[in-house]
């Protein structure tokens, strides 16, 4: 009886265990987001944590700030850009990989999934050379097509994903019945890969917005990304309204989490990460 | 779907090429560059310079010592927590406010995270308050700007690298096996030990590799936490592009950095592949 007690107390407190440590690292993870938030409301001049009262001036301030906008425009044209392109590049790639019958395919893939283990710091530096030799080095060119090459994994990868596990014979069945290529890809298939597709293509997005290692060496101080403008910003000093700046990050990054979950499931992405 | 021979040549074709352009040939121009000298001669000088001199080999080590221990870190925090979303599969809500959690940091540049602990480790800061609220200290340490800064940095930055690793794995597990081992007698922890930390190895392997990986090369975090002092690889070839402007030097650097990280990876996976139980050469 007690040696039963004793193990049905010891069963219990494994999991209580467990899940007190679980919310402690979920608390380790939230609580920089949770400061940068909560400083960026401070009243005072310099940072201050808990914050001190309650005000807006330093997201005003920031808002009033054209570098600061041009900053996020940039970030945002240079996100929605490079996953574009890397859109019209993964996609049909993936889908000729899956769907090609041709040799070597197993090797291409992983080829195309390559970038994701290299540092992209060593990207960001090649991107600079080759694009000082085809002369537009320190452009938003330079920037774009850097963007593309860390993203392209992304979205090739969530699209073999969803085409694994797809019913081919749908795609048979409408060829046999006289679809073109184009019109079974676009009525049969796109359909059912796009939650994948769509996955990508937000993680593509969302590493090319928070991106500094590409940028920094592909960029002139006075034209970049706002990740890069707050890096070089707080090299020097930090105070409320690089908060507020880093704040509005985080409330993007919040917006885009929320957007995957009911896009595609959270669950899913997860499983797809790296 | 069928797709005719040429139509495959130009879909695939484009991609294709542009990897070569943008990705293959800047690679390639690096390593040429750093057997090269700014006259444009084919030269070893400076790997003589990299691999001659004492603080590079410094530098060096302390690059992998800090992934090192970043790795080991997270593996220890990162486990328990993906562990758990394993136990409360059936709790839907519960489980979605931790992915929440887990990708919110992801999608935060690194950059602000790190600005999030510059406040916490400050001298006024939430962690040397506590400290001193507890009595564990007297008097504010200096907390800014030392190993100890960088090393909570890359654990924050890597640590859902590591949790989207394994849980990926426990998620796909099968359940009975767990049941079947406590059905059988043993306990949950001899379950835990026997059963599931085996059959995870998969989700601890690729979430070591990948959070090695990019610790190596990391640089915002780094550079942000040692207050800017050059103390990694990444940094060093940071300075010696665009300070120094001495691209032949910092490719060397960037070609040994890779090279290291590369023999690291397949003597990793390697002996992990040998393991006893995965029926692999053993």
């Amino acid at each position: 009886m007690s040696r039963r007690l004793s193990i049905r107390l010891r069963d219990a407190a494994g999991p209580a265990l467990i899940s007190a440590i679980a919310w402690l690292v979920l608390a380790y993870l939230v609580l920089p987001l949770v400061v940068v938030i909560a400083i960026s409301f401070t009243t005072t001049e310099y940072l201050a944590f808990p914050p001190v009262g309650f005000t807006l001036r330093w997201y005003q301030r920031f808002l009033a700030d054209p570098s600061y906008v041009d900053a996020i425009l940039l970030s945002a044209r240079l996100a929605f850009g490079a996953t574009l392109i890397g859109f019209l590049l993964g996609v049909p790639a993936a889908l000729v990989l899956k769907r090609g019958r041709l040799p070597g395919t197993q090797m291409l893939a992983n080829f195309f999934l390559s970038p994701l283990i290299l540092p992209a710091i060593i990207i960001g530096v090649g991107v600079l050379q080759i694009s000082g030799t085809l002369g537009f080095a320190r452009s938003f060119e330079a920037m774009l097509v850097g963007h593309v090459v860390i993203i392209l994994p992304y979205i090739v990868r969530t699209t073999l994903a969803s085409l694994e596990g797809f019913d081919i014979s749908l795609e048979e069945a409408a060829q046999d019945l006289g679809a073109s290529g184009p019109a079974t890809f676009f009525f049969v298939t796109l359909p059912l890969i796009k939650p994948g597709i769509i996955a990508g293509c937000l993680f593509g997005l969302i590493m090319s917005w928070i991106d500094v290692e590409v940028s920094i060496f592909n960029t002139v101080i006075a034209q970049s990304p706002i990740p890069v403008k707050v890096f070089n910003y707080v090299q020097y000093s930090v105070d409320p309204m690089i908060a507020a700046v880093s704040a509005g990050t985080i409330y993007i990054a919040f917006v885009l989490v929320l957007l995957l979950d009911r896009l595609v499931g959270l669950d899913k992405v997860a499983g797809q990460q790296k | 779907m069928r797709i005719n021979r040429f139509s495959a040549a130009i879909l695939l074709g484009i991609p294709l090429i542009y990897l070569i352009v943008f990705f293959v040939t800047p690679l390639g121009m690096v390593v040429v560059d750093s057997f090269s000298n700014p006259a444009g001669e084919l030269t070893l000088a400076n790997y003589a310079a990299v691999l001659g001199e004492a603080y590079y080999w410094q530098v060096l080590g302390y690059t992998l010592w800090i992934a090192l221990v970043t790795c080991v870190a997270t593996l220890l925090l990162g486990y328990p927590l993906a562990y758990y979303m394993s136990l409360i599969e059936h709790r839907r809500t519960v489980r979605r406010v931790c992915f929440i959690l887990i990708l919110m940091p992801l999608f935060t540049s690194n950059i602000v995270r790190s600005f999030g602990w510059i406040v916490l480790l400050g001298r006024e800061g939430l962690v040397n308050e506590t400290l001193l609220l507890l009595g564990i200290i007297d008097r504010p340490l200096r907390l800014l700007s030392t190993e100890v800064a960088i090393i909570v940095g890359m654990i924050y930055v890597m640590l859902p690298f590591m949790v989207l690793a394994i849980a990926s794995v426990l998620q796909n597990m099968n359940g009975s096996l767990r049941e079947a081992s406590r059905d059988l007698g043993a306990t949950a922890f001899a379950t835990f030990v026997k059963v599931t930390l085996p059959l995870s190895a998969p989700g601890i392997v690729a979430g070591t590799l990948i959070v090695f990986t990019l610790s190596i090369s990391s640089y915002v975090t780094p550079r942000i936490m040692s207050g800017g002092r050059s103390v990694v690889s990444s940094m060093l070839i940071y300075d010696q592009f665009m300070l120094v402007f001495n691209p032949f030097l910092g490719s060397a650097i960037a070609v040994v950095l890779l090279v290291t990280s590369f023999a690291l990876i397949v003597a990793y996976t390697l002996i992990m592949e040998r393991r006893p139980g995965r029926g692999g050469a053993s």
